[in-house]
């Protein structure tokens, strides 16, 4: 019974609430938001430290004993997963700072910003699939308030459009809650674990076709093909910075909740059937995010449509997980690997797009140019950061890629890492690309038209993590291993979870004098 | 009992994702009211909805008691829906206001305009 767990939805929460109540002070706004974030990002790590040392922690809300209560899970995905939600939102604030206007400081930029934190930590930690519904909802509404934030007329245009498709998210996600606890009765996900592996014949077979209703709400949450659409015309939107927390985390809750539902709870015979459709889904997602990529020409939108793309790496990892042991346990690994370079990769991405937009004053190609004679600095950020996503060695996609791809050819999945390399190799294309047109060509200004120097400290540090998973990936693998492991084989998550109820003392029987 | 409620939901959908298809803003939001409200309903058809169930707390020796877990869930999606609902109607307003037309059709395509 570990009551820690439950700061990292608590603090978020408490900010969110005191920031609103300083709405108009936007020096001491900033101060507090800072704080906040580093306060529970220190934490974080603390609790990764803990989990690793002393296995999975959890708590029970308001003495309702899990299966029947909510409860709150610490094992060593959720805390990488809280870890790195808590980092890139402390380095994305520090960037805001510098690009934020105060026209959305003052329309509550910063509460706004600590919903969206609140919702996403909450869906990392939560270990009951309603209470996940619930998270999924608080952070949807904070990312509505982002995206809208000082509410320009392409902003309101498009949230619209944005919540209109997750409206339809989160009525399938209400409808699998209701049939799952149908089938099962039970939304605990330990207990989910233990229920449905005694599952046989027709039952085993009815929770595995409402699985795949979940499947689809978290597809379309994670943007995987088919269900991506609303992505690239999205994020462009989100306001700078904050685009690098969009597209570093909200799809990765997505793949997140993919793996946490498919890889640990489901286990009735037949469940491999939604593993199978996600490494399908995977090639598919790869693929076309990427040729959708290269017919942009404009930067946010290239790096908007490469989040499919990558995405389709994770899910690929995650559909492994239907083979045998080895391959089950390599492919989580690689998943788990990706998702955490993905995050450090993609938001330094856009925030280094942001800087870009910053010295030449536009986003599309076609306008920019010459950046790298005139800040050479965010060019290299750059380079090391393509380079990155695209697989290239020393840095931490590397280091993904391989891992992934060993695991899909010791599976005998040819096609499907025959489609990861050429996507691969299509990324850097991509990469080369916005490096030609915004980097090399003849300048467009003669001089950086704003000051960028500032932003670069954020993003050198998402960048410089990178390098450091890339070089030093003993430990990250060490860890990755570990979480994987715990994700497949559900016992020590569920004696963790489903505690033995201890005997009520006097002090705890109720005060009607009834049974407690 | 279930064939009704199943004929009601599948109806509630079928409206809702008619109305949600419609040109129009608020038909669009209207459609997501009429869709949580089916979800609500398919809530409690999985919380064995029938006559001869007490509700729990009440009574000893009935034949069989009530499942009090679902309509706690449908109490948590009506409140969700209801924020949302708020909001869509809210945005839905201000691109009407914006660009003086309900029509998605009418809207500039880039977003980046």
């Amino acid at each position: 019974m570990n009551r820690w767990l439950i700061l990292p939805v608590l603090v978020p929460f408490l900010t969110a609430v005191l920031l609103a109540l300083l709405n108009g002070h936007p020096r001491l706004e900033r101060a507090v938001n800072l704080v906040s974030c580093a306060g529970l990002t220190v934490f974080v790590y603390w609790l990764l430290g803990h989990v690793d040392a002393h296995g999975i922690q959890a708590m029970v809300i308001g003495g309702w004993f899990a299966p029947w209560g909510v409860a709150f899970v610490a094992d060593r995905l959720a805390a990488i997963m809280l870890c790195l939600s808590m980092s890139v939102g402390t380095v994305v604030l520090v960037y805001t700072f510098f690009t934020v206007e105060p026209r959305q400081e003052r329309y509550f930029f910063h509460p706004l910003l600590q919903v969206l934190l609140l919702g996403v930590n909450w869906s990392f930690i939560t270990g009951d699939l309603f209470n996940l519904f619930v998270a999924y909802e608080v952070m949807l509404l904070g990312s509505y308030g982002v995206m809208m934030v000082g509410a320009s007329k392409p902003q309101v245009r498009q949230t619209m459009a944005y919540i209109a498709i997750n409206s339809i998210g989160s009525t399938l996600f209400v409808m699998g809650c209701g049939l799952v606890y149908a089938t099962l009765g039970t939304l605990n996900m330990a207990d989910i674990a233990q229920r449905s592996a005694q599952l046989t014949g027709e039952r085993a077979a009815l929770v595995t076709a409402v699985s795949m209703l979940l499947m689809v709400v978290f597809a379309l949450k994670a943007a995987a093909f088919p269900v991506f659409f609303w992505l690239p015309d999205s994020y462009p939107i989100v306001p700078a910075g904050m685009n690098g927390y969009f597209a570093g985390m909200l799809t990765k809750v997505g793949v997140y909740s993919l793996m946490r539902l498919f890889v640990l709870c489901f286990r009735q015979p037949g469940a491999e059937l939604v593993l199978e459709v996600l490494l399908v889904l995977s090639g598919l997602s790869m693929l076309f995010g990427v040729l959708g990529a290269l017919c942009q020409w404009e930067v946010r939108k290239i790096l908007s449509w490469h989040i499919i793309s990558q995405v389709g790496y994770m899910l690929m990892g995650i559909g492994l997980a239907a083979s045998g042991a080895d391959v089950a346990q390599a492919g989580v690994v690689a998943s788990i690997f990706c998702v955490v370079h993905n995050m450090v990769v993609k938001s330094s991405l856009f925030l280094i797009g942001g800087i870009a937009g910053r010295i030449s004053g536009s986003q599309k190609l076609s306008e920019m140019g010459g950046i790298a004679g005139l800040a050479p600095g965010v060019s290299i950020l750059f380079l090391v950061a393509a380079f990155s996503l695209a697989g290239m060695p020393p840095f931490s996609g590397f280091i993904a890629k391989f891992v992934l791809i060993r695991a899909g050819l010791a599976g005998g999945h040819g096609v499907v890492v025959f489609v990861s390399v050429v996507t691969s190799l299509c990324t850097l294309y991509s990469m080369s690309k916005i490096w030609n047109y915004a980097f090399w060509h003849a300048p467009s200004v003669s001089a950086p038209l704003g000051r960028y120097r500032a932003m670069m400290l954020p993003t050198a540090v998402l960048v410089l993590s990178s390098v450091l998973m890339g070089v030093v990936a003993e430990p990250f693998l060490r860890l990755a291993n570990d979480a994987a492991r715990d994700l497949l084989d559900p016992r020590a998550y569920q004696e963790a979870v489903l505690l033995p109820i201890p005997e009520p003392t006097t002090a705890q029987t109720s005060r009607l004098g009834g049974v407690p | 009992m279930e064939l009704l409620m199943a004929l009601v939901i599948g109806s509630m959908f079928a409206a809702g994702t008619y109305m949600i298809l419609r040109p129009s803003l608020i038909r669009v939001v209207l459609g997501f009211g009429l869709y949580s409200n089916a979800a609500n309903l398919l809530l409690i058809a999985c919380g064995g909805y029938s006559d001869a169930l007490q509700a729990p707390f009440l009574r000893d020796g009935a034949d069989g008691y009530m499942d009090p877990l679902p309509p706690d869930i449908i109490l948590t999606a009506i409140v969700i829906s209801f924020a949302v609902g708020a909001l869509l109607l809210i945005v839905s307003y201000q691109v009407y206001v914006d660009h003086g037309t309900d029509d998605p059709e009418n809207l500039p395509r880039d977003p980046l305009s």
